[in-house]
């Protein structure tokens, strides 16, 4: 029902605004803000691979937390029925260990260090 | 071998019900529950709006102001206060330019989306005095969801806007999303084991227990006193999910002019201002209800201590915006993988052996 509501709420303040806003077209209005510049090229630009090499590593660290989930919600009732801790715990801190060396492994090989563009290194170098 | 654990059973009336007590509604069957559950809804979402129009045109600015040394709005009512109604009508009657190569129907959702999820978020958390929308059994993880949904929207607004800036406000958006998601949600792991159950009102009520008692005062088991580790980095990871200083890269109104959200006017960037605000109070209501003992305290009815604890955050938001530099883009996802990851994991582990110690 809040979803109901949430989308509800919008969507009657969109009504409200466009009976109450006036609207006066002018080309001029429209162009896109670039500080106040004419805008040059296009937005659909190649932009920095980081993005993905950062995505790519999330998708397995949010599948890994998904599974980590019932782990946390039957720990410490196992406990309590008497589940030795190296049963309980055991497991969970292999698959953690095991998901840390993938960590460590991405992070020698750079993949959470931002990368700079061949261009931005050269630049960098000259105002060394 | 296999330990069979069934968490308590949750028999706490959630608002709906109550109302369909309070009004009559349940002769009608299930067209008055329907009714029930809307006018429960409809009551939580402008409360929840209410909060927005407080901390968004007036309270932010006042805030800001005291740590600048400045008056801020004084001329519209007492201390300034029907501003909110000024800038309601001013936002909203205002003209709504469409860019040129807009992305049609992203860039008309996007606002939307932005506020509604934030907006959906607010049904399971347990607010005190009965209000308690809906109370599911995997509450955190639904909660967590609709909250990151809101990513999507920022994808949209920042990738439909046809502007280099919203672009790389999308961009950026993304990249700090998957670097805070992660220690957030592991942190948030460890208060499950601490709880041992996904709902929200078992949560808060296994924060109820008295921790110890100091010269006669009792302090309560909220989980920030007992693990306040995790919650200084819940806290921080919070920052990075709302998107304020430090971490509020994808705007950065020194770089990229609003980030995402240039090229919106009108009631579209109300929308969008709405949504962050709504989002910086939903993240409130998370660390009150996992850290903070949700709606608990003394003397006060539940639903003022709940909002006491949400306004508090918003404080703090509000504090280190005008306290701290914020970070660049590259540092922020080195903070966010090579620190917080790494702290959130140990944390985790921490508290796992910790609870298998005692348990």
């Amino acid at each position: 029902m809040l979803g109901v509501v949430a989308l509800l709420i919008p969507l009657g303040m969109i009504v409200v605004s466009s009976l109450l806003r006036p609207s006066v077209p002018e080309p001029n209005k429209r162009a896109t803000y670039e500080s106040g510049e004419v805008p040059t090229g296009t937005t659909k630009i190649r932009f920095n691979i980081q993005y993905y090499m950062v995505a790519l590593l999330f998708v397995v660290f949010d599948v890994e937390t998904v599974l980590i989930f019932p782990w946390a919600v039957m720990y410490r009732g196992a406990l309590e029925e008497g589940v030795p801790l190296s049963q309980a715990l055991g497991p969970m801190l292999l698959f953690i260990g095991i998901l840390v060396i993938g960590l460590v492994w991405a992070w020698r090989q750079g993949a959470v260090s931002w990368v700079e563009s061949p261009r931005a290194e050269r630049k960098g170098r000259e105002v060394r | 071998m296999t330990p069979t654990f069934t968490p308590l059973q949750n028999d706490a009336v959630l608002l709906p019900e109550r109302l369909v007590d309070l009004l009559g509604l349940g002769e009608f069957g299930v067209a008055g529950e329907v009714v029930a559950a809307f006018l429960g809804a409809f009551l939580v979402a402008n409360l929840m709006m209410a909060m927005t129009g407080v901390a968004g045109p007036w309270a932010k600015r006042k805030i800001t102001a005291a740590f600048t040394d400045r008056i801020a709005v004084n001329r519209v009512g007492p201390f300034g206060l029907l501003i909110i109604v000024a800038d309601a009508v001013r936002l909203l009657s205002k003209e709504l330019i469409i860019p040129d190569g807009v992305d049609r129907p992203a860039w008309d959702l996007a606002p939307i989306l932005i506020a509604s999820t934030a907006l959906l978020g607010f049904a399971v958390i347990p607010m005190g005095s009965g209000i308690h929308l809906a109370d599911p059994e995997v509450g955190l993880v639904f909660v967590f969801a609709v909250a990151s949904m809101t990513s999507v929207g920022l994808v949209m607004a920042g990738y439909a806007s046809n502007n280099k800036y919203s672009f790389l406000g999308g961009m950026r958006a993304v990249a700090q999303n998957l670097a805070y998601e992660i220690p957030l949600i592991v942190v948030a792991v460890s208060v499950v084991i601490f709880a041992g159950t996904l709902q929200m009102s078992e949560i808060v009520a296994a924060q109820a227990e008295p921790l110890l008692v100091i010269a006669g005062v009792t302090i309560p088991a909220w989980y920030a006193f007992v693990n306040p580790f995790a919650f200084v980095l819940f806290v921080a990871a919070n920052m990075m999910e709302i998107g304020r200083n430090p971490f509020d890269t994808p705007e950065a109104p020194t770089e990229i002019v609003a980030g995402y959200q240039t090229e919106y006017s009108s009631v579209y960037f109300v929308l969008v201002f709405l949504g962050e605000f709504l989002h910086i109070f939903l993240g409130g209501a998370i660390i009150a209800t996992l850290f903070l003992g949700g709606p608990a305290g003394p003397v006060l009815p539940g639903i003022v201590w709940f909002l006491i604890k949400i306004w508090a955050v918003f404080l703090f938001t509000q504090w280190l915006r005008s306290a701290l530099p914020r970070f660049r883009i590259d540092q922020l996802i080195e903070v966010g993988w090579k620190g917080l990851l790494v702290l959130s994991f140990a944390n985790l582990i921490l508290t796992a052996i910790i609870v298998g110690v005692i348990a």
